[in-house]
């Protein structure tokens, strides 16, 4: 038995299966569990130590070899894997909600699985094939089996796609780093190409405008799913590069890109978010901007940004589920979610509408929302850095936030005399329910996820020590 | 721990309620039960002098690396003045609710009890966090109530525009923060730096609840009277404490006499508009303007007492006046005690409002007496208008009772804060500014009768609408949101059009260029 087996192939194997299956709520229930019990068995269960269970005695090995390569899960990663597995099963138990199981279910367990792989396998550079193959089973996803694919899905695949030869050159030059660590031209083109390379895959500026289209053209869902997955795991893929490569980590230059860019997709993504008239495009540009805090975390002082990146990833799945179930069942009743279709839809969808604006108040910050404790620890943190770039910032969390107003003012705006109305059936009621109780928890009792994010600075040597 | 005692039986009463109206819709001791937890609630303010000052802490916030403060409360003298005062107005409004055409109305005191206890959470809040926290649970309370009643487009929109102006208000408090930070400092009520200090004003003024002039209530005047006055006053009180709050010396910058150049302006305008006001619900925004100024001018001084003085007055005074929806044979004479509250005549509730800790204000301070005569002047014309109050004619005899009591208690209070243990009791404050505003006033209120200036307007020259140059302004910045609207639209048509990924390949590079050219 080894952790590779349980949390790459077993998910990968439960997803083919899954396919077989043609009802909506098993696969939800099917794949939630299966998610929830991968994360509890993450988090619960040691690796590399011998386990009694009755007259049973076995030990999980970290590693799996597999044509040469390794795959390799250390003890330290179980939380990050309950993380990731829990933040699945977010969408799984939401998917027949969205009504979207039959193909979200099977795919999106497999996309997980791969992304997993990205991060244990040995050499690192093959991390950008399965990050590769992750990307090409969502285009299934992303469009239907009876429709060409949109512009939206087509450049995702051209932009994801750029960052794989980036990726596998920044390898290669690296390695030449590695043998002559004096030559500082060769790791300047390193980290250039490395750069680039996670541009691409993390939508830096300007290679983010796929994000809106897609949530214009396709199922805010899986559209929601794939924005969560995708940057968290390519985050801690990159947090993995700048704790490899102590010349990386003690770089002022890396510091500087990544504060420039962080602030760059925070302002752009605030101030672009508060101008649209499209719902889908605000959710687009509100998770622009959370990857631009997350940057932003990555910026500080590592042992404070490593505990407010973490931080801010369960606020973020949270909020992106929310958020995208929410516009899914409004989308069913204003199929393009511009502001004119969506005006006074509170009154006839009272969960969705406050879902929606829930979720986008908690990626603006609004206190008493999950957003908020981790949006105000990096506020504070970046303040004792530069106060200028903590006005920067500050502009984009007002950007955000007058997209969210403007949300809540469009959604609000009943004609006159309409009644109150509940349009969601009870178990899209439920899931937005608990999704929203779930915002105020963590905004409230932000130690409430410490549990096992306290470990997470021990998967990595030197960051947040 | 008193102040969850005060809380909890707010609360507790608040989810009775609630349960009952589900439960047991037909229910008729509703109103005895809203009644009987609010009194019980008042009595628990009470309790709080038999520990003062008390700190609570709520479980810290972790990791504690990143998280300089936690939730805590403190209860203090000041803390203990405003909480009588919320939990006071909010007794007051469901005791008068008897007399209003709307009786009964559960849900409606349902939402004025959360409406208290969380203003209680808030007038405790011992640090920056602690407040924003509360401040938002308000306006969201506050947002999704008025949500829930009003009817119309226009309406909604302003529920909107008001929410964002309080958010506003809680973003400036955190942008104190993190100027607080920028400094190395953490940021406390205590320690505020003199930059933060004057964005606390800011915010606080933010927060007012006085944009929109005009909330978008429904317009039934016994809503206005009732929920409406525990919204105001509770978003009032919230806000207010703020400028109590401020150390001395927190407020000392350069732009602090332009500042209080701006007070006395709003404090001038807000009396004036009152005093001319035809009614009181109608004049409500101009109240709160007009004494709002008055306590952010008097933090401006370096005078925390005072400005504490003036907002507790703000909320007592204004709150008995406002709830007074029915003819009483000594109502008249009885609201009078609110002109008393607010004269700052020695052993009154705001006797230290005139205090000035600093010097340097002479010019603003004339104005600022003036603008108090003008408040007090409206004041005393509005509890004399018995006439325009409803009739007891449909009411039940008990109703007729138990009404009178509602007003009285918060007059009650009044006398109270004046002479019991605070900061603000038992004081002789500047009586000289007092008096002068105190023959002002009347000198006011004889000339109203004879010059037509300082007469009334018409019910419909007060438009539950707002101002012109307030259209202008508005319409001034929706051209020119437009306008960069127009410009983003262009940018992102041009990223996501057919020639996009050239386009997005081009911006990377120059992007690239500036960061290398910029870069150390």
């Amino acid at each position: 038995m080894n952790s590779p087996t349980i949390w790459i192939i077993a998910p990968a194997v439960i997803a083919v299966l899954l396919i077989l299956v043609r009802n909506q709520r098993a696969l939800s229930l099917i794949g939630g569990t299966a998610a929830v019990l991968l994360a509890a068995s993450a988090q619960f269960i040691p690796t590399e130590e011998a386990l009694k269970v009755g007259a049973l005695s076995f030990r999980i090995e970290s590693s799996l070899s597999v044509l040469g390569r390794e795959l390799l899960i250390k003890p330290e990663e179980g939380p990050l894997l309950a993380l990731i597995f829990g933040g699945t099963a977010l969408w799984f138990f939401g998917a027949e909600a969205s009504k979207s199981a039959l193909r979200f279910a099977p795919l999106g367990l497999l996309i997980t699985a791969l992304m997993v792989a990205s991060i244990a396998v040995e050499p690192f550079l093959f991390a950008a094939l399965f990050i590769e193959m992750a990307v090409l089973l969502a285009v299934p996803l992303l469009a239907g089996a009876d429709q060409p694919p949109g512009r939206g899905v087509v450049r995702f695949l051209i932009y994801q796609t750029l960052a794989m030869p980036f990726i596998l050159i920044s390898g290669w030059l690296l390695a030449g780093v590695e043998v002559s660590p004096g030559n500082l031209a060769l790791a300047g083109q390193a980290a250039a190409v490395l750069g680039l390379g996670f541009a691409f895959l993390l939508a830096i500026f300007p290679l983010y405008n796929w994000i809106p289209m897609l949530l214009e053209e396709t199922h805010p869902f899986v559209v929601g799913f794939l924005l969560w997955i995708i940057p968290t795991i390519t985050l801690i893929f990159g947090a993995g590069f700048i704790d490899r490569y102590s010349w990386l980590r003690t770089s002022p230059e890396l510091t500087t890109a990544l504060q420039f860019s962080g602030l760059l997709m925070l302002v752009t993504g605030g101030l672009w978010a508060a101008f649209q008239n499209h719902l889908g495009r605000i959710m687009a540009f509100g998770s622009i901007a959370d990857t631009g805090f997350c940057l932003l975390a990555l910026s500080l002082d590592l042992r404070l940004g490593i505990p407010i990146l973490f931080l801010l990833l369960p606020a973020r799945a949270l909020a992106l589920a929310v958020w995208s179930l929410s516009l899914t069942i409004l989308r069913e009743q204003s199929k393009t979610m511009r502001f004119g279709e969506t005006r006074g839809l509170l009154r006839r969808f009272p969960f969705a509408s406050a879902g929606l604006v829930l979720a986008s108040l908690s990626t603006s910050g609004l206190p008493l929302l999950a957003g908020f404790p981790a949006r105000l620890a990096l506020w504070d943190a970046l303040a004792r850095v530069s106060l200028d770039a903590a006005l920067w910032m500050g502009i984009g969390i007002v950007g955000l936030f007058t997209a969210s107003f403007r949300s809540l003012a469009v959604l609000s705006m009943a004609d006159e005399y309409t009644g109150w109305e509940v349009g969601e059936n009870w178990l899209q009621g439920i899931m937005l329910g608990l999704g929203m109780i779930g915002l105020f928890v963590l905004g409230l009792f932000p130690q409430a996820v410490q549990f096992f994010l306290t470990d997470l600075p021990a998967m990595f040597e030197h960051l947040g020590r | 721990m008193f102040i969850f005692i005060t809380v909890g039986i707010l609360l507790f009463t608040a989810l009775v309620l609630l349960v009952l109206r589900f439960a047991a819709p037909d229910f008729r001791f509703a109103w005895l039960t809203a009644a009987g937890g609010a009194l019980t609630a008042w009595i628990s303010v009470f309790v709080w002098q038999a520990n003062l000052p008390a700190v609570t802490q709520l479980p810290l916030w972790k990791p504690e690396s990143i998280f300089r403060q936690s939730p805590l409360f403190i209860a203090d003298g000041t803390a203990w003045a405003f909480a009588l005062s919320i939990v006071t107005v909010c007794l007051g409004v469901i005791v008068t609710a008897v007399a209003r055409e709307n009786f009964p109305t559960p849900l409606s005191w349902t939402g004025v009890l959360i409406l208290g206890a969380l203003g209680v959470l808030a007038v405790t809040a011992d640090n920056p966090l602690t407040l924003v926290l509360l401040w938002a649970a308000i306006d969201l309370a506050e947002m999704i109530a008025q949500i829930r009643f009003v009817e119309h487009p226009k309406l909604s929109e302003r529920v909107v525009l008001s929410f964002a102006s309080r958010v506003t208000g809680i973003l400036i408090l955190l942008w104190a923060s993190m100027v607080s930070a920028s400094e190395g400092s953490v940021f406390d009520f205590p320690s505020a730096p003199p930059r933060a200090g004057l964005f606390l004003v800011t915010a606080s003024a933010f927060r007012l609840g006085v944009l929109p002039l005009h909330l978008p209530y429904a317009s039934e005047v016994s809503f206005r009277q009732g929920f409406g006055t525990a919204l105001r006053t509770v978003s009032a009180g919230s806000s207010l404490i703020l400028l109590a709050r401020i150390p001395f010396g927190g407020v000392e910058s350069p732009i602090t006499p332009y500042l209080t150049i701006f007070v006395t302006f709003a404090a001038l305008y807000g009396a004036w508009t009152w005093l001319r006001s035809p009614d009181e619900l109608s004049g409500r925004p101009f109240w709160m303007i007009g004494m709002g100024a008055l306590a952010v001018a008097s933090a401006l001084r370096g005078n925390a007492a005072g400005a504490a003085a003036w907002s507790c007055a703000l909320m007592l005074s204004g709150g008995a006046l406002f709830i007074a929806s029915a003819e009483s044979r000594w109502m008249d004479k009885a609201l009078l005690v609110g002109a008393w509250g607010i004269s700052a005549l020695p052993f009154s509730l705001t006797a230290t409002g005139w205090v000035s800790e600093r010097g340097g204000f002479w010019y603003a301070m004339p104005f600022l007496v003036f603008a108090q005569a003008a408040l007090l002047a409206g004041y005393i014309r509005m509890c004399r208008r018995s006439s325009a109050r409803a009739t007891f004619e449909n009411q039940p005899i008990w109703a007729k009772n138990v009404y009178p009591f509602g007003v009285y208690i918060v007059l009650l209070t009044i006398l109270l804060l004046g002479f019991s243990d605070w900061d603000g009791a038992l004081q002789i404050g500047n009586w000289i500014a007092a008096l002068a505003a105190s023959i002002l006033a009347f000198g006011l209120i004889w000339l109203s009768r004879r010059v037509r200036l300082l007469s009334p307007v018409r019910a419909h020259w007060v438009r539950s609408a707002d101002p012109d140059w307030l259209d202008a302004i508005y319409q001034t910045t929706w051209e020119l949101y437009r306008a960069a609207r127009r410009v983003i639209h262009a940018f992102s048509n041009v990223l996501e059009g057919e020639s996009g990924i050239m386009w997005t390949l081009l911006f990377l590079v120059l992007f690239i260029s500036i960061f290398i050219r910029g870069a150390p």
